[in-house]
């Protein structure tokens, strides 16, 4: 076992084959019926408020929310939760998004399919190449920290648990595609969350909140400081790079296509609310450590190694299983979203505009499986360096805000200015993140991408013709 | 300026009592889409 391990790794093996065993069965029980095109990318068009909702939230609620939360509450105090919940904003503004989405695209596939019929060529290459690059960060920060995660809390090598986590994901989003991901999605949701409730009220058992407060006053005061600087440069950092990534991931308007008709402003709003408090759930409990005298080697471990204090085996157990449901409940949907954003996006429109719904279905199969492969390369070739893209990607996507929000309401946004927007934003973004540091990268990109939004409408406006996104059908 | 006690208290509180109800609303909402035939 490795220093910190809180769980046996013959334990952790049987955990490891028994959810894989049963995601992938579930994944096939419910996407066996998924013959076409539709059905498999898109879970034929009319998912429910319950499944909805659950997939919002499952996506949404990763490794990072279950292990990262309580490590900021560990280094940046309450601050540390609050910015961490604050990413449920992004959830909540594509709320009325998703309703106009459904609205203006009945029949569209991907997010690169608004950018190109609202924005023309230019901007959709832009988008694409922005997209792809934070999906692929995404999927080697995924599949690393599936890796390192497991073998943190069992000692089970890095590579047996990123292999393992990687394949049984590719697997059952193969055998059935949207469907497959949306149905284990809502067990995942239920998982998690009532792992980390339990964990959460075990700790509170272990030591009253008082105790807490009194504690931290003493020996890390600043943990509780209402005005700590760093805390609130990151919370506003975090707000704006979650937006970029909902606002453009096609992991999001993939879901907006597919939910049934009323159900997408519903389902991503009550997402939002039920997300809110989680990360303070998982996270707080990484303040209760002075008040256990709990002596924490690494803060990325601290969440673990409080829930092993105060449950024993069966918290480091309660942790394994959580830790597995996040990672697989985000790992699966970033498969089947990009595998459509290739499949739609480059394979037809650049590659074989006549290819018919069931060369597709093959190359959304093919596409996923390759998707899975490359991902494992990257991790297996490099475990931290490529791990932090996702970092820079704040800058990228922050830049596609106002591109994407201007596009759906504004008649008057341009063409120019949505690919400037993205262009500039993203290299503006990158420099700020080299230039100062990761917390001003999304902040910048932000800023920039609006000044380009708001300059060249004035300038240039244009008055787009919303019938135009309808071509997208079929 | 540090977070007083009552604050501390109600967000861990309260977000550990939203927390809670998440799964049962999910699960009721599911059979209620069942019941509907709008499963998906």
């Amino acid at each position: 076992m490795s220093d910190q391990a809180i769980l046996d790794p013959r334990i952790a093996g049987v955990l490891l084959a028994l959810f894989s065993v049963l995601w992938v069965f579930l994944g096939w029980w419910w996407g066996r019926n998924a013959t076409g095109l539709e059905d498999y990318m898109l879970a034929g068009r009319k998912v429910g408020l319950a499944l909805g909702t659950a997939t919002a939230m499952a996506t949404w609620v990763t490794s990072n929310t279950t292990m990262v939360a309580p490590q900021l509450a560990y280094q940046l105090g309450v601050w540390g939760m609050l910015g961490y919940s604050l990413g449920s904003v992004g959830l909540l503004l594509f709320a009325p998004m998703a309703k106009r989405i459904r609205e203006l695209m009945p029949g569209g596939f991907t997010s690169g399919d608004f950018i190109r019929l609202r924005y023309g060529t230019f901007a959709w290459r832009v988008f694409l190449l922005v997209s792809l690059t934070y999906s692929a960060g995404w999927l080697v920060s995924l599949g690393t920290a599936g890796g390192l995660l497991i073998q943190a809390l069992s000692g089970i090598p890095y590579l047996v648990g990123m292999t393992v986590i990687l394949t049984i994901c590719v697997l059952y989003t193969l055998l059935g595609g949207l469907r497959a991901v949306i149905g284990t999605d809502f067990v995942q949701t239920i998982v998690i969350i009532t792992g980390a409730v339990i964990v959460g009220y075990m700790t509170l058992g272990a030591v009253d909140l008082e105790s807490v407060h009194a504690r931290l006053s003493e020996t890390r005061p600043r943990l509780l400081d209402m005005l700590m600087p760093a805390s609130l440069m990151f919370l506003f950092n975090n707000l704006l790079f979650g937006v970029g990534e909902i606002f453009h991931s096609n992991v999001w308007w993939s879901r907006a296509f597919a939910f049934g008709k009323g159900v997408g402003f519903k389902a991503y709003l009550l997402a939002g609310l039920l997300w809110i408090p989680i990360p303070i759930a998982a996270g707080f409990i990484a303040l209760a450590a002075p008040a256990i005298g709990l002596g924490v080697p690494r803060a990325d471990m601290v969440g673990p190694l409080v829930a092993a204090e105060v449950l024993g085996a069966a918290g480091a157990v309660l942790l394994f299983i959580v830790v597995f449901s996040a990672i697989a409940s985000s790992l699966d949907s970033l498969l089947a979203a990009t595998s459509d954003l290739v499949v739609e996006d480059v394979y037809r429109r650049h590659l074989r505009p006549s290819a018919s719904q069931g060369e597709l279905r093959k190359a959304a199969s093919g596409t996923i499986v390759v998707l899975g492969v490359l991902t494992w390369v990257v991790c297996v070739l490099d475990v931290t360096t490529l791990a932090k893209l996702l970092h820079f990607t704040g800058a990228l996507v922050a830049s596609t805000i106002w591109p994407i929000a201007a596009g759906l309401y504004w008649r008057r946004t341009n063409r120019l200015s949505a690919a400037l927007a993205m262009l500039l934003g993203s290299i503006g973004g990158l420099a700020a993140y080299f230039a100062i540091g990761f917390y001003v990268a999304a902040l910048v990109g932000a800023a920039i991408s609006m000044f380009v939004v708001l300059l060249l409408t004035w300038l240039r406006p244009g008055r787009f013709d919303w019938r135009k996104l309808q071509e997208s059908e079929g | 300026m540090t977070i007083p006690l009552f604050l501390f208290d109600a967000l861990v509180y309260g977000a550990l009592a939203v927390s809670s109800l998440a799964p049962i609303l999910l699960l009721v909402l599911l059979y209620r889409d069942w019941k509907a035939g709008k499963l998906w």
